[in-house]
């Protein structure tokens, strides 16, 4: 069985005090309040609680003590991040800098016409800098679970007035999603993946991460390397308070080969990505559910 | 195109990406159940078609499309369109 569900947690009332907070009293009073929100979490949310004590010991081998401070930091940086993505479009992104790591190639590759392949990760926060897509934005499209999509759409759309991005709901008919992601890298759009959650048991790749062995959704790196498209991996992640990378890595086209499949050596090359981005930010791991199989 | 030459380029096609023997493609046997495929796997077929005879397929055209024999008829039909 799969650990999550297709649903991202949090409460709509949470987010408009939230919401208001930023509005009327500034990004920095929102910090503050979430200061007072953490220490609630850790025992009311034994799962994610649970999930990141033990990433912390056992992907990190952290000390006990060690482990439950950054479990604290864990969600308290999750928690900065998420007021970063509802201050941004409420006039609070010109006070963000980004910095951007091969950005021009990843332009270039935008530019050559044909459709993009993007996978990224519930790792740091890559929505934020939304203004810097500028016109691109219109050709991306989100893959997104449908449970989690019907969630967070009325609040993104309150909050942004209005999506500057189209969502490819993955639901009940995985040939509709198919067709949908096909057809819209066949116009020349871009099609974004998380590559970190499956919900369906039956269509996973199984691959170390950090040293341990996880499960990953087969979809994303079978399209990708089915479409003999450019596969680019994108990571953003907040380096500080009011500053935040945007990394681009570029993947190599996986050839046929006897010896390993097509979508395995693409996720390879992610794997290697997303391992070497956990460990300059680990606290930007944002899978708050026991993501690798126990031994 | 004739017939027989779609289901010739089809069936050696499909046995050589899915590592299938083609005699044992019969033409009421079940697309998926044969090629050990599920809808995600779709996406090899689609790209290969589009490769192979340069048709672009969408949802409604493959909904019906269960046992060979479907496939061959929508090949043909659109090939010869």
């Amino acid at each position: 069985m799969p650990e999550w569900k297709g649903k991202t947690r949090g409460g709509s009332l949470g987010y408009r005090i939230f919401i208001a907070l930023i509005k009327h009293c500034g990004l920095k009073a929102a910090y503050a309040l979430l200061l007072f929100v953490v220490p609630y979490f850790v025992p009311f949310a034994p799962k994610g609680t649970k999930a990141s004590w033990w990433y912390w010991r056992h992907i990190h081998h952290k000390s006990r003590l060690k482990a439950m401070l950054m479990v604290l930091k864990h969600y308290y940086r999750f928690g900065q991040i998420i007021i970063d993505k509802m201050a941004a479009p409420s006039g609070y992104e010109k006070n963000f800098k980004y910095d951007f790591n091969n950005y021009d190639q990843f332009l270039d590759i935008l530019n050559s016409g044909k459709g993009v392949v993007m996978i990224g990760a519930h790792f740091g926060h890559w929505a934020l800098g939304g203004q810097f897509f500028g016109d691109y934005s219109k050709k991306i499209n989100i893959v997104m679970y449908d449970a989690e999509y019907q969630k967070i759409k009325a609040q993104v759309e309150e909050l942004t007035g209005g999506r500057n991005y189209k969502v490819i709901p993955v639901n009940e008919d995985e040939m509709a999603t198919i067709f949908n992601i096909k057809a819209a890298l066949d116009n020349g759009e871009y099609v974004c993946f998380q590559g970190d959650r499956y919900i369906n048991d039956n269509k996973v790749l199984q691959h170390d991460l950090m040293g341990h062995s996880a499960k990953f959704p087969a979809g994303p790196f079978l399209i990708a390397s089915r479409m003999h498209l450019p596969v680019v991996f994108y990571f953003s992640e907040k380096e500080d308070t009011l500053r935040y990378s945007f990394n681009f890595f570029f993947a190599e086209a996986p050839k046929r080969n006897a010896e390993k499949k097509q979508e395995m050596q693409l996720l390879d090359q992610y794997i290697s990505v997303l391992e070497q981005r956990m460990k300059i930010h680990p606290e930007q791991w944002f899978n708050f559910y026991q993501f690798w199989q126990k031994e | 195109m004739d017939r027989e030459i779609i289901i010739k380029n089809i069936n050696s096609a499909l046995a050589d990406e899915f590592e299938k023997d083609p005699s044992t493609f019969s033409a009421d046997g079940n697309l998926y159940d044969v090629l050990e495929i599920d809808s995600l796997d779709l996406v090899d077929v689609i790209v290969l078609i589009e490769k192979l005879f340069g048709i672009k397929t969408a949802k409604e055209d493959f909904a019906s499309v269960k046992t060979f024999n479907d496939l061959y008829k929508f090949l043909e039909e659109r090939i010869n369109k």
